[in-house]
């Protein structure tokens, strides 16, 4: 990954459909990516493509083909971006650096494997949403085969970190929880690290948003978010500076 | 609550009270809590399923699992973090979540795949715990529960290879290490003068993985590098569970000797419980 290049003028995201066949959880993580770019001042274009999950290398979405290098996740994307000479963390010490470390972790360890759990291990919304989306491109009999092999993966991986034998209850206290630690650790503060965004703020607001905006089977899931003030208003501050105001319109995406 | 609280975990050696984490965790929090645990070490005699432990049996209840067990604790009024503030409580949400992503990886990896380490010392460790013939099977099964939830976590595509695996969880690890020596600075605890709930997870995952005595040793040669960590180990253990060495030490079976490399348990004369004593081979 040389840093020699600048940022060209058509990097692209790509992801799934938007409309029909993208995930929540999937969804989460590409919207924290754009706020992440939005956030560093660079452009992306999003791409929108059934296959997307085959294209990335990782098997994640989403991924930025940019020149000719291809990142995926989160994480790695950071990394790469920094490598070009944009950070948004170098302002910060080392403890600062830990703990922000440690919050993004805490988002990807309760939040992102609640809402996989939600989407793959709860009967109602397996049936009624994710099967019938994940699929959706897809003739039959590929729509069942794959929506099949990915709800055995993700069950495999929630039995082998305990969570197999979690209830949808206990999932909600722990989102609840979490929720809970993002809205005291935010304070009254604009950003998680005061005055300016950090990627972990670009995290926080692709999971939260997208709960708050995406329609699921019940409203449980959103509720939990909705009773912490400071995070709703987090995610309106987040939304208008960086995807409004950059006629970008808003992102929110309706899944029902 | 006066009901007498019993914890079956796990035993000792190298100088700890547990050498399994998780019943480590909740050992500590006992004690910085001030909860009266009865605790009960599992020998070869023990009945019970070994796949929950550590777990906490009181008059009405059985709880498994660190989390719950912690909770339950303070739901008696045994709470260690009262004197936290709302944002340490929810550092110490973050920083656990850190621990159980980056560092856990790598301990597993050390105690339960690397082979050498495996078959020296884990596996034999942990056999002779457990009554013939399940000490033939158990050990095995807790092995591949580890390599899995490592690969299923951690191995994904482009990682194809369980080296490359490997590499990757031990980087994480070694980095976590060094985001944990930041955060504890010079402080004696991580959260000012008293230990809290954050202190026992740190201590569970971090003083086995700095006592037991493994052939391959890279994490932990890099955790000895980081002395505050090794100072803060060294401390909860000689101010928390000096004198409750002796009920932890390593069980004699009959005339065998159990060998455990190097580490040896002193105990204090005037206790009469039985001695691990040690020979280098195995």
């Amino acid at each position: 990954m040389t840093a020699a290049e600048p940022w060209p003028e058509n990097a692209t995201l790509y992801q799934q459909l938007k409309g029909e066949q993208i995930l929540l959880s999937d969804n989460a993580a590409s919207l924290a990516v754009q706020a992440f770019l939005q956030m560093c001042n660079l452009p992306i274009k999003v791409v929108c493509r059934a296959n997307a999950e085959y294209m990335s290398p990782s098997g994640k979405v989403p991924f930025i083909h940019v020149g000719n290098q291809v990142v995926s996740e989160l994480g790695p994307i950071v990394q790469f971006v920094k490598a070009k000479g944009h950070s948004l963390s170098d302002g910060l010490d080392e403890v600062q650096k830990a703990e922000m470390k440690a919050y993004m972790e805490l988002v990807n360890n309760m939040l992102l494997t609640a809402e996989l759990y939600l989407q793959w291990c709860d009967e109602a919304t397996v049936g009624e949403i994710t099967h019938a989306r994940y699929g959706s491109p897809y003739p039959w009999p590929l729509n069942h085969i794959l929506a099949y092999q990915k709800q055995w993966e993700v069950r495999r991986k929630m039995k082998a970190i305990g969570w197999g034998k979690k209830t949808l209850d206990q999932v909600l206290e722990d989102v609840d929880q979490c929720c809970q630690a993002l809205s005291q650790r935010l304070g009254t503060q604009p950003y998680f690290f005061n005055k300016q965004p950090t990627e972990l703020d670009a995290l926080v607001f692709g999971h939260l948003y997208t709960i708050l905006t995406t329609q699921l089977t019940s409203d449980e899931l959103s509720e939990k978010v909705k009773n912490y003030s400071n995070l709703l208003a987090f995610c309106r501050r987040i939304e208008q500076h960086y995807f409004e105001d950059r006629g970008k319109g808003s992102s929110s995406i309706r899944l029902s | 609550m006066a009901a007498p609280l019993e914890l079956s975990c796990w035993g000792g050696g190298w100088g700890l009270p547990s050498v399994h984490s998780e019943s480590l965790v909740v050992m500590a929090y006992a004690k910085f809590s001030g909860a009266p645990l009865k605790v009960n070490v599992i020998d070869n005699t023990w009945r019970g399923s070994r796949g929950d432990v550590p777990i906490l049996t009181t008059k009405d209840n059985i709880v498994s699992q660190p989390a719950k067990i912690l909770n339950f604790l303070r739901k008696q009024k045994y709470n260690a973090d009262y004197e936290l503030s709302a944002r340490q409580g929810a550092d110490t949400l973050a920083y656990i979540a850190l621990l159980e992503e980056k560092l856990l990886p790598a301990v597993l990896h050390t105690f339960w795949v690397e082979n050498d380490n495996y078959f020296t010392v884990t596996k034999p460790w942990f056999a002779s715990r457990i009554p013939f013939p399940l000490s033939l099977i158990l050990p095995g099964r807790m092995s591949k529960g580890a390599l899995n939830r490592i690969l299923l976590t951690r191995g994904e595509p482009p990682l194809y290879h369980l080296r490359e695996v490997e590499a990757q969880i031990y980087r994480d690890a070694k980095e976590c290490l060094n985001l944990l020596s930041h955060r504890l600075g010079t402080s004696q605890f991580f959260f000012g003068d008293m230990p809290s709930t954050l202190d026992a997870y740190v201590f569970g995952f971090l003083a086995p993985l700095y006592k037991v005595r493994f052939p391959k040793v890279q994490l932990q040669e890099h955790l000895k590098q980081l002395s505050n960590l090794c100072r803060f180990c060294d401390d909860i253990l000689n101010s928390y569970f000096r004198h409750s060495l002796g009920a932890f030490s390593c069980v004699n079976r009959n005339q065998q000797q159990t060998d455990f490399g190097e580490a040896s348990l002193l105990l204090d004369k005037k206790r009469s419980m039985p001695i691990c004593r040690n020979s280098p081979s195995l």
